[in-house]
Protein backbone atom coordinates (compact mmCIF):
# COMPACT_ATOMS: atom_id res chain seq x y z
CA UNK A 1 0.00 0.00 0.00
CA UNK A 2 1.30 3.50 -1.16
CA UNK A 3 2.24 5.69 1.86
CA UNK A 4 -0.25 8.33 0.57
CA UNK A 5 -2.96 5.77 0.68
CA UNK A 6 -2.20 4.90 4.37
CA UNK A 7 -2.20 8.73 5.21
CA UNK A 8 -5.66 9.20 3.58
CA UNK A 9 -6.87 5.91 5.79
CA UNK A 10 -5.28 7.53 9.14
CA UNK A 11 -6.86 10.96 8.80
CA UNK A 12 -10.58 9.69 7.97
CA UNK A 13 -10.00 7.05 10.61
CA UNK A 14 -9.18 10.12 12.76
CA UNK A 15 -12.08 12.04 11.41
CA UNK A 16 -15.12 9.19 12.07
CA UNK A 17 -13.83 8.89 15.76
CA UNK A 18 -14.41 12.99 16.13
CA UNK A 19 -17.71 12.39 14.55
CA UNK A 20 -18.44 9.25 16.53
CA UNK A 21 -17.76 11.02 19.69
CA UNK A 22 -19.43 14.65 18.86
CA UNK A 23 -22.74 11.89 18.41
CA UNK A 24 -21.96 10.05 21.58
CA UNK A 25 -21.62 13.57 23.57
CA UNK A 26 -25.02 14.52 21.71
CA UNK A 27 -27.19 11.74 22.56
CA UNK A 28 -25.66 11.15 25.93
CA UNK A 29 -24.48 14.39 27.08
CA UNK A 30 -26.11 16.92 29.29
CA UNK A 31 -29.40 17.86 28.24
CA UNK A 32 -31.66 20.27 29.89
CA UNK A 33 -35.23 20.25 30.56
CA UNK A 34 -37.89 22.83 29.82
CA UNK A 35 -41.01 23.88 32.04
CA UNK A 36 -41.34 24.13 35.96
CA UNK A 37 -39.16 22.60 37.80
CA UNK A 38 -38.60 22.61 41.58
CA UNK A 39 -34.98 22.32 43.38
CA UNK A 40 -33.13 23.24 46.16
CA UNK A 41 -29.51 24.71 46.35
CA UNK A 42 -27.41 24.56 49.49
CA UNK A 43 -24.50 26.44 49.90
CA UNK A 44 -21.93 25.30 52.30
CA UNK A 45 -19.13 27.82 53.54
CA UNK A 46 -15.66 27.25 54.72
CA UNK A 47 -16.52 27.06 58.24
CA UNK A 48 -19.45 24.20 57.54
CA UNK A 49 -22.21 26.82 57.56
CA UNK A 50 -25.51 25.79 55.67
CA UNK A 51 -27.67 28.19 53.86
CA UNK A 52 -30.39 26.66 52.39
CA UNK A 53 -32.64 27.86 49.10
CA UNK A 54 -35.55 26.54 47.15
CA UNK A 55 -38.19 27.03 45.19
CA UNK A 56 -39.15 26.46 41.37
CA UNK A 57 -37.50 27.74 38.02
CA UNK A 58 -38.32 27.40 34.39
CA UNK A 59 -34.67 27.83 34.17
CA UNK A 60 -32.91 25.32 32.44
CA UNK A 61 -29.35 25.37 33.62
CA UNK A 62 -27.93 25.96 37.42
CA UNK A 63 -26.19 29.09 36.08
CA UNK A 64 -29.53 30.89 35.16
CA UNK A 65 -31.24 29.32 38.91
CA UNK A 66 -28.20 31.06 40.69
CA UNK A 67 -29.18 34.26 38.58
CA UNK A 68 -32.91 34.52 39.63
CA UNK A 69 -32.04 33.87 43.44
CA UNK A 70 -29.45 36.99 43.06
CA UNK A 71 -31.98 39.39 41.97
CA UNK A 72 -34.20 38.98 45.73
CA UNK A 73 -30.82 39.51 46.92
CA UNK A 74 -30.98 36.33 48.84
CA UNK A 75 -27.57 35.36 47.35
CA UNK A 76 -24.86 36.29 45.38
CA UNK A 77 -22.19 34.75 43.20
CA UNK A 78 -19.08 36.08 41.22
CA UNK A 79 -17.10 34.15 39.11
CA UNK A 80 -15.15 34.42 36.04
CA UNK A 81 -16.06 32.92 32.32
CA UNK A 82 -13.27 30.86 31.34
CA UNK A 83 -13.11 28.23 27.84
CA UNK A 84 -14.34 25.86 30.59
CA UNK A 85 -17.68 28.11 31.46
CA UNK A 86 -17.99 29.48 34.40
CA UNK A 87 -15.69 29.34 37.25
CA UNK A 88 -17.46 30.23 40.66
CA UNK A 89 -14.91 32.33 42.58
CA UNK A 90 -17.10 33.94 45.40
CA UNK A 91 -20.47 32.71 46.96
CA UNK A 92 -22.37 34.39 49.14
CA UNK A 93 -19.23 36.72 50.08
CA UNK A 94 -16.86 33.88 51.07
CA UNK A 95 -14.06 33.61 48.78
CA UNK A 96 -12.19 29.94 47.64
CA UNK A 97 -8.90 31.31 46.13
CA UNK A 98 -7.48 27.64 44.26
CA UNK A 99 -3.88 29.71 44.27
CA UNK A 100 -3.91 30.87 47.74
CA UNK A 101 -4.92 27.39 49.78
CA UNK A 102 -6.40 25.07 46.83
CA UNK A 103 -9.50 26.35 47.43
CA UNK A 104 -12.53 25.80 45.27
CA UNK A 105 -16.57 25.59 45.22
CA UNK A 106 -17.37 22.33 44.61
CA UNK A 107 -21.17 21.73 42.92
CA UNK A 108 -22.91 18.50 44.03
CA UNK A 109 -25.96 17.16 42.29
CA UNK A 110 -28.20 14.80 43.86
CA UNK A 111 -25.47 13.64 46.58
CA UNK A 112 -22.94 13.18 43.88
CA UNK A 113 -20.48 15.25 42.83
CA UNK A 114 -20.97 17.25 39.64
CA UNK A 115 -19.40 16.35 36.28
CA UNK A 116 -20.71 19.92 34.82
CA UNK A 117 -19.84 23.42 35.10
CA UNK A 118 -22.84 25.90 36.63
CA UNK A 119 -23.50 27.22 33.21
CA UNK A 120 -23.98 23.62 31.24
CA UNK A 121 -25.09 21.64 34.12
CA UNK A 122 -29.16 20.82 33.45
CA UNK A 123 -31.59 21.45 36.24
CA UNK A 124 -34.36 18.44 36.23
CA UNK A 125 -37.46 18.62 38.34
CA UNK A 126 -36.68 17.74 42.00
CA UNK A 127 -32.70 18.43 41.60
CA UNK A 128 -30.91 18.95 45.06
CA UNK A 129 -28.18 21.18 44.54
CA UNK A 130 -24.87 22.21 46.67
CA UNK A 131 -22.16 24.20 46.71
CA UNK A 132 -19.48 23.05 48.75
CA UNK A 133 -16.25 25.18 49.66
CA UNK A 134 -13.88 21.97 49.32
CA UNK A 135 -9.82 22.59 49.56
CA UNK A 136 -7.20 20.05 47.73
CA UNK A 137 -5.30 17.81 49.60
CA UNK B 1 16.94 13.73 31.82
CA UNK B 2 17.00 17.02 33.76
CA UNK B 3 16.46 18.80 30.32
CA UNK B 4 13.67 16.64 29.27
CA UNK B 5 11.38 17.12 32.62
CA UNK B 6 12.42 21.18 32.04
CA UNK B 7 11.19 21.24 28.21
CA UNK B 8 7.76 19.44 29.50
CA UNK B 9 6.99 21.50 32.60
CA UNK B 10 7.86 24.84 30.36
CA UNK B 11 6.30 23.58 27.73
CA UNK B 12 3.36 22.90 29.85
CA UNK B 13 3.46 25.87 31.47
CA UNK B 14 3.57 28.42 28.11
CA UNK B 15 0.42 26.98 26.94
CA UNK B 16 -1.99 26.12 29.78
CA UNK B 17 -3.69 29.67 29.28
CA UNK B 18 -4.78 27.56 26.25
CA UNK B 19 -7.48 24.61 27.00
CA UNK B 20 -6.60 21.48 25.49
CA UNK B 21 -3.77 22.86 23.61
CA UNK B 22 -0.77 20.86 24.89
CA UNK B 23 3.19 19.87 23.69
CA UNK B 24 3.57 17.29 26.65
CA UNK B 25 1.93 14.58 24.05
CA UNK B 26 4.21 15.78 21.34
CA UNK B 27 7.39 15.88 23.67
CA UNK B 28 6.82 12.49 24.86
CA UNK B 29 6.53 10.77 21.40
CA UNK B 30 9.73 13.27 20.09
CA UNK B 31 11.45 11.90 23.89
CA UNK B 32 10.83 8.11 23.41
CA UNK B 33 11.72 8.06 19.58
CA UNK B 34 14.58 9.64 19.91
CA UNK B 35 15.92 8.10 23.49
CA UNK B 36 13.52 4.92 24.02
CA UNK B 37 11.55 3.99 27.08
CA UNK B 38 13.89 5.64 29.65
CA UNK B 39 11.29 8.28 28.80
CA UNK B 40 9.39 5.89 31.43
CA UNK B 41 11.18 7.56 33.94
CA UNK B 42 10.80 11.29 32.61
CA UNK B 43 7.23 10.74 32.37
CA UNK B 44 6.88 9.96 36.45
CA UNK B 45 9.41 13.17 37.17
CA UNK B 46 7.24 15.10 35.42
CA UNK B 47 4.42 13.93 37.23
CA UNK B 48 6.12 14.04 40.92
CA UNK B 49 6.84 17.88 40.04
CA UNK B 50 3.66 18.47 38.73
CA UNK B 51 2.01 17.32 42.02
CA UNK B 52 4.54 19.12 44.03
CA UNK B 53 3.32 22.04 42.19
CA UNK B 54 -0.27 21.38 42.08
CA UNK B 55 -1.30 18.81 44.96
CA UNK B 56 -2.63 15.57 44.92
CA UNK B 57 -5.62 14.78 43.11
CA UNK B 58 -7.27 12.33 40.92
CA UNK B 59 -5.23 13.43 37.81
CA UNK B 60 -1.99 12.04 39.68
CA UNK B 61 -2.86 8.49 39.24
CA UNK B 62 -3.99 9.11 35.95
CA UNK B 63 -0.47 10.37 34.92
CA UNK B 64 1.03 7.84 36.34
CA UNK B 65 -0.47 5.14 33.77
CA UNK B 66 -1.38 7.43 31.02
CA UNK B 67 2.43 8.47 29.71
CA UNK B 68 3.68 5.60 30.36
CA UNK B 69 1.00 3.87 28.18
CA UNK B 70 1.99 6.71 25.66
CA UNK B 71 5.50 5.98 25.82
CA UNK B 72 4.84 2.18 25.51
CA UNK B 73 2.74 2.61 22.48
CA UNK B 74 5.74 4.90 20.88
CA UNK B 75 8.19 2.44 21.74
CA UNK B 76 6.60 -0.50 19.85
CA UNK B 77 5.40 1.79 17.19
CA UNK B 78 8.95 3.28 16.48
CA UNK B 79 9.75 1.41 13.50
CA UNK B 80 6.63 3.10 11.54
CA UNK B 81 7.77 6.33 12.79
CA UNK B 82 6.88 9.06 10.82
CA UNK B 83 5.03 12.55 10.93
CA UNK B 84 2.00 11.76 9.89
CA UNK B 85 1.79 8.36 11.72
CA UNK B 86 2.43 10.34 15.00
CA UNK B 87 0.02 13.18 14.29
CA UNK B 88 -2.45 11.02 13.58
CA UNK B 89 -1.74 8.28 16.70
CA UNK B 90 -1.59 11.61 18.77
CA UNK B 91 -4.96 12.99 17.51
CA UNK B 92 -6.10 9.74 18.37
CA UNK B 93 -4.96 9.89 21.83
CA UNK B 94 -6.26 13.29 22.59
CA UNK B 95 -9.42 12.02 21.77
CA UNK B 96 -9.66 9.23 24.01
CA UNK B 97 -7.43 11.31 26.60
CA UNK B 98 -10.94 11.79 28.76
CA UNK B 99 -11.90 7.72 27.96
CA UNK B 100 -8.37 6.51 29.34
CA UNK B 101 -8.65 9.38 32.44
CA UNK B 102 -11.87 8.17 33.47
CA UNK B 103 -10.47 4.60 34.48
CA UNK B 104 -9.94 5.95 38.49
CA UNK B 105 -13.56 6.28 38.44
CA UNK B 106 -14.63 3.17 37.87
CA UNK B 107 -13.18 2.45 41.18
CA UNK B 108 -14.10 5.63 43.51
CA UNK B 109 -18.43 5.90 41.83
CA UNK B 110 -19.04 2.70 39.72
CA UNK B 111 -18.94 2.61 35.91
CA UNK B 112 -21.84 5.82 35.89
CA UNK B 113 -19.60 8.15 37.28
CA UNK B 114 -16.90 7.14 34.92
CA UNK B 115 -18.86 6.91 32.06
CA UNK B 116 -20.82 10.40 33.12
CA UNK B 117 -17.09 11.68 33.41
CA UNK B 118 -15.80 10.62 29.94
CA UNK B 119 -19.32 12.13 28.52
CA UNK B 120 -18.43 15.60 30.37
CA UNK B 121 -15.47 16.05 28.39
CA UNK B 122 -15.93 14.62 25.36
CA UNK B 123 -16.03 18.55 23.54
CA UNK B 124 -12.39 18.94 25.41
CA UNK B 125 -11.29 15.58 23.80
CA UNK B 126 -12.29 16.79 20.37
CA UNK B 127 -10.50 19.75 20.60
CA UNK B 128 -7.64 18.01 22.59
CA UNK B 129 -7.62 15.45 19.01
CA UNK B 130 -7.14 18.12 17.12
CA UNK B 131 -4.98 20.23 18.28
CA UNK B 132 -2.61 17.57 19.07
CA UNK B 133 -3.07 16.61 15.51
CA UNK B 134 -2.18 20.08 14.12
CA UNK B 135 0.98 20.52 16.75
CA UNK B 136 2.90 17.05 15.91
CA UNK B 137 2.29 17.78 12.09
CA UNK B 138 4.13 21.39 12.80
CA UNK B 139 6.75 20.79 14.91
CA UNK B 140 7.61 17.01 15.07
CA UNK B 141 10.05 17.11 12.58
CA UNK B 142 12.25 20.44 14.30
CA UNK B 143 11.58 18.47 17.42
CA UNK B 144 12.91 14.90 15.91
CA UNK B 145 16.03 17.17 14.30
CA UNK B 146 16.49 19.03 17.69
CA UNK B 147 16.54 15.43 19.33
CA UNK B 148 18.95 14.11 16.91
CA UNK B 149 21.14 16.86 17.12
CA UNK B 150 21.64 16.41 20.74
CA UNK B 151 22.08 12.42 20.90
CA UNK B 152 24.96 13.25 18.16
CA UNK B 153 26.54 15.87 20.52
CA UNK B 154 26.36 13.74 23.52
CA UNK B 155 27.77 10.94 21.84
CA UNK B 156 30.62 13.09 20.60
CA UNK B 157 31.31 13.88 23.83
CA UNK B 158 31.73 10.53 25.72
CA UNK B 159 33.44 9.41 23.38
Amino acid sequence: MKKSTKVIIGVVIAAVLVCALALTYKFFGPSAQAGSKAYTLEVVDADGKTTSYEGTTDAEYLKEVMDELTENDEFTYEGTDSDYGIMINTINGVTADYNVDGAYWAIYVNGEYGQYGADTQPVADGDAFQFVYETAQ
Amino acid sequence: MGMMVALLEAGKFTLQAIPNVEVVTLLFIVFTASFGLKTILVSFAFTGLETIWWGINTWNVMYLYIWPLLIVYVYLTRKHASVWFYSISSCIFGLFFGALCSIPYFFIGGPHMMFTWWIAGIPYDILHGISNFAVCLVLYKPLMYACGHIRKLTREQTR
